[in-house]
């Protein structure tokens, strides 16, 4: 009886002292400041975004974050050697889709998708279609029934070959049974450049740049499931009758070699983040569109994702040859 | 009124500090190959965020333009230009400072960066909306052509030696093309490797195609690296004056061009001081010592590259689009402080733009004094420096700077690789700057002519979209005056039966013609002769064979991503074939053999060749410290070619050790970089 209770109480007093001693280490955790690597050069949306991040950070975590660059192959570059990096949490890295579902189709790109581990996506930047402030086309209709009538004469800047804008339109063309001329840019900056200066008919861009760009351009419309704060007048594609959703989302992801704990509370904080009111706001009016896709969500969402990617790169060739 | 108030905030003694420390520390990592003025503004973003608006966006402008100022002397004291917008800077300055004129040539650079620099503040002062409007003029179609025209600044490089210069520029554009494809999103000529698909970075092609090169050849000889004619190691500051004042017009034109394509999205200071300096050497009656070490190629790239500063502003804070890497960084540290970029800034939030512009005035003014303080230090360092650690710090400067740009080791060693190409190739007359404008203007011809063509076909309408545009026409007008230029001048000249401009170029020798000979004229040297040029032909032969496997590469590719390539292997197994045929009839020029005073030591130069390359390839395995400091020392010694007590070498491990440490501490703590810590440290 008494050793029974010894034993008993002997148990359950290291299963106390124990599980907090784990607990406590990532509860703990951040214990000094953590590094953010963004595999893109400063200045575009995945920099923009993780420097709202890192505004509210120490404000989350009681620690700073440092961001670092290591841009190269749109990305590919950092993302091969992410498992490389020591798995104790403090080091994460910036994460796209569809850059990472697509890059590996294209060809050796020295990572495949399921080699990463994402443990949050905080948010998307939706496709959305613009126009010159004085076009021609004041509504998306009037847009779709010229290119009904002058196949392929519709030209769209976007950013990218293979890139969520490319992938976009495709569908759009797709849906609304179209063909228009997708034109390709060196980014985001240099394609709203083309639109603004009426070198092409249209841009299909993300909803972000329209917030810079301000009233030079007009949005006919956005890929998202309701209307964006920031643009309350632009329609989504989805009340127009496009059954279409999306654009690039950013997330953060650890090495493989982090522990399961450590992924959940850094997923955890990136959540927090996302709850934080200031950065929510910002955010918002920045045009992103915030999203929870949690670490316990991530199976089930990289599993959709991948399967529309899959049905969008066939659409643009990819992976063929 | 009101401007004024925002000019005396921007006189606040804590602005002031901003702006002084700013151009300080951006003078200085714009100096060192590798080290952008990008770098060093994403590194201060978040120190902003606890400033005003205005003293943060101050300190940011001020490192952007003391950084596009310090590339100037990399460039000019080691023939490596610190920034890609100083490429130009080489084409004069170092050839100056070989003379004995580098301290001449850094005042120039500082006088014409200053003047630059406020042409290019003001015009966003005063003329910011209207000027905008030029960057939504160039289409596609004009950026192809502006990078065309960027090419047709070989046929000046090489006067004497075209053909080689073309087929060095189509090495350039192929090499532009390695990597995922932005037009059409192939994967080209990566060879299967990851190392490549990054692409060639061009500031580590840069690096190595310029410096390595000087490296090799500075530990071959006893040869003092700079000359220091008698008496004028100073800065020159009265002369210098005196060659701006006299090259106002120059240095006006350079400002307004610098300005104008600073304003251009996605075309950058690389481009504004090419444009310029070919402009320059356009109107010069003095165009035959260009590339040579004349004064008004440095005056001309500094100038404008400096204007571009301000100009790139215009698009970033009119637009919202960002004229420049650095603008997309303060342009986002602007978002996230809450300010609504766009037209209406300059009425909604004037007390910001107006300030941080008066801020950015009065830097590009401490420029001159600052600038003229780390000149004439880095100068008097670079002289005094004994060969034994001048080698060393050079190479290890050549190191950091190519890992810096990705933190990747990959980027050291494509840097090194390239380097040792070129200088076996430049000993056969293929020299590196034409390789250089086709690597960096490659990919802007190329998606320029991918997306006219694309949208040219949509509308029906390709002819018109590629010659059609007035825009176009007026560039495609310019590149083809600097082409035919020196032909034109050839021409008038052996009519007036003066001595060609060619000749002059190549010989040099001869002054005839209304050269004024105020300032120092070039060194002479041999008059070249026509004879047989076997190891160009062999090269030839090389290249033929690269073409041919190029254009085998680009059949699998899209039809987009297979334009260029196949047009540039094409037509570098043309020029190929005709430097061959030329060879074999014995037409060619010869390259003259090196002309020192001492022995050529080519047991040092393979010891140091060996030394690098093992350093390129430990330095991940084993650590940057440990094996950087083994490096330096080996250098140290190769470097070396007198007896040296050993109380000499204690110093310079010391040194060594100081170096290491320093740079270190820098890269890893100031700039915040992902060190390789290997198996050491």
């Amino acid at each position: 009886m008494n050793i029974k209770l010894t034993l008993v109480a002997g148990t359950a007093l290291a299963l106390l002292t124990a599980l907090p001693v784990s607990a406590q280490s990532v509860e703990d955790f951040p214990a000094k400041p953590m590094t953010y690597i963004i595999p893109f050069n400063a200045g575009g949306e995945s920099d923009v975004s993780a420097r709202y991040q890192q505004s509210v950070w120490k404000e989350v975590t009681g620690q700073d974050v440092v961001i670092q660059y290591q841009p190269g192959a749109g990305g590919a570059q950092a993302w091969s050697q992410l498992n490389q990096i020591e798995g104790d949490g403090y080091t994460i890295m910036g994460i796209n889709l569809p850059h990472t579902v697509l890059q590996p189709m294209e060809g050796s790109v020295g990572y495949v998708t399921d080699d990463l581990t994402p443990v949050h996506y905080f948010h998307y930047t939706p496709n959305a279609i613009f126009v010159q402030k004085d076009s021609e086309f004041k509504t998306l209709e009037d847009l779709v029934a010229y290119a009904k009538k002058n196949p392929g004469m519709v030209t769209f800047a976007g950013s990218g070959a293979n890139s969520a804008n490319n992938l976009g339109h495709a569908k759009f063309d797709d849906l609304a049974g179209i063909t228009t001329t997708y034109v390709p840019f060196s980014g985001t900056g240099p394609s709203m450049t083309a639109v603004l200066g009426g070198q092409t008919t249209g841009g299909f861009n993300y909803a972000t740049s329209g917030v810079n760009v301000g009233e030079d351009l007009k949005m006919l419309a956005v890929a998202s499931d309701e209307r964006l704060p920031a643009f309350p007048d632009v329609p989504t594609f989805k009340e127009l009758g496009y059954d279409m959703a999306g654009g690039a989302y950013r997330g953060v992801a650890v090495p493989d070699s982090t522990p399961e704990e450590l992924r959940k509370r850094i997923s955890d904080i990136v959540q927090q983040i996302n709850e934080n009111p200031t950065f929510k706001k910002k955010m918002e009016s920045g045009g992103f569109v915030l999203t929870d896709i949690t670490y316990d969500k991530m199976g089930a969402f990289m599993k959709k994702m991948k399967a529309e990617y899959a049905a969008g790169a066939k659409a643009l060739n990819i992976g063929d040859n | 009124m009101e401007l004024f108030g925002y000019f005396l905030d921007a006189l606040s003694p804590f602005n002031l500090m901003l702006a002084l420390g700013g151009v300080v520390l951006g003078t200085v990592i714009g100096a060192l190959p590798g080290l952008s003025a990008a770098m060093a503004v994403a590194v201060l973003v978040p120190f902003t965020f606890t400033m005003a608006p205005a003293a943060g966006l101050i300190a940011l402008g001020a490192i952007y333009t003391g950084a596009i100022y310090g590339g100037a002397f990399a460039a000019i004291l080691v023939n490596t230009p610190g920034t890609p917008s100083s490429i130009a800077t080489t084409f004069d300055g170092y050839p100056m400072a070989r003379r004995g004129d580098g301290g001449l040539a850094i005042t120039l650079a500082t006088i014409a960066s200053v003047v630059g620099g406020l042409v290019g503040a003001i015009s966003l002062l005063l003329l910011a909306p209207p000027l905008a409007k030029v960057a939504l003029a160039f289409g596609p179609s004009e950026y192809f052509w502006l990078a065309v025209f960027g090419l047709t600044l070989i046929s000046a490089l090489s006067v004497g030696n075209t053909l080689k210069g073309l087929i060095g520029a189509c090495l350039g554009l192929l090499m532009s093309m390695v990597g995922v494809a932005v037009v059409g999103g192939d994967v080209r000529y990566t060879l299967g490797s990851q190392i490549f698909l990054g692409g060639i970075d061009y500031i580590a092609a840069l690096i190595g195609l310029y410096c390595v090169p000087v490296i090799i050849d500075l530990v071959a000889t006893r040869d003092p690296h700079l000359k220091v004619a008698g008496g004028t190691d100073g800065i020159r500051f009265r002369e210098a004056l005196d060659i701006c004042w006299r090259q106002k017009l120059n240095v006006a034109r350079s400002s307004v061009i610098g300005t104008v394509i600073g304003i251009l999205p996605g075309a950058g200071g690389s481009i504004a001081g090419l444009v310029s300096y070919s402009e320059a050497r356009r109107a010069s009656p003095r165009a035959a010592h260009f590339g040579k070490g004349e004064p008004d190629g440095v005056i001309a790239t500094e100038a404008a590259n400096n204007a571009t500063v301000g100009g790139g502003f215009i698009p970033t804070l009119v637009l919202g689009i960002p004229g420049t890497p650095p603008d997309a960084i303060i342009l986002g540290a602007l978002l996230v402080q809450g300010i609504k970029i766009g037209p209406t800034l300059f009425s909604s939030e004037g007390h910001i733009v107006y300030t941080f512009i008066y801020g950015l005035l009065i830097a590009t003014i401490l420029m001159l004094p600052a600038g003229l303080l780390i000149g004439r230090y880095a100068y008097k360092s670079v002289i005094a420096f004994p060969k034994s650690l001048l080698v060393p710090t050079v190479a290890f400067l050549t190191v950091i700077g190519s890992f810096a740009v990705h933190s990747n080791v990959q980027d050291t060693q494509v840097m090194l690789g390239v380097g040792i190409i070129a200088w076996f190739i430049n000993r056969y007359g293929f020299s590196p700057s034409p390789i250089v404008l086709g690597l960096v203007l490659g990919s802007i011809a190329e998606q320029g002519f991918v997306q006219t063509y694309l949208i040219g076909n949509a509308t029906g309408n390709l002819f018109g979209m590629f010659f059609g545009r007035p825009l176009s026409i007026a560039i495609i007008a310019a590149a083809l005056i600097t082409l035919l230029y020196p032909f034109l001048a050839d021409y008038r000249a052996r009519k007036r039966g003066a001595a060609a401009m060619t000749e002059v170029a190549t010989s040099a020798t001869s002054r005839a013609g209304a050269l004024d000979d105020t300032h120092p004229l070039p060194e002479s040297g041999p008059a070249l002769a026509r004879g047989h040029d076997w190891g160009a032909v062999a090269l030839a032969a090389v290249f033929l064979l690269l073409a041919g496997l190029a254009f085998w590469g680009a059949q699998g590719m899209s039809a987009m991503g297979s334009v260029f390539p196949k047009t540039i292997s094409l037509l570098l197994a043309v020029l190929s074939i005709a430097l061959i045929v030329l060879g074999l009839m014995g037409r060619n020029r010869p390259v003259p053999t090196e002309t020192t005073a001492g022995p050529v030591s080519n047991i040092r130069r393979a010891a140091l060749v060996a030394i690098f390359t093992v350093w390129a390839w430990l330095l991940p395995v084993v650590g940057f410290i440990v094996t950087s400091f083994v490096a330096f020392l080996a250098m140290a010694v190769v470097g070396e070619h007198n007896r040296v007590p050993v109380r000499t070498w204690l110093v310079r491990g010391l040194v060594a050790i100081a170096t290491v440490a320093v740079f270190w501490w820098l890269m890893a703590d100031v700039l915040l970089l992902r060190m390789p810590r290997g198996m050491l440290m």
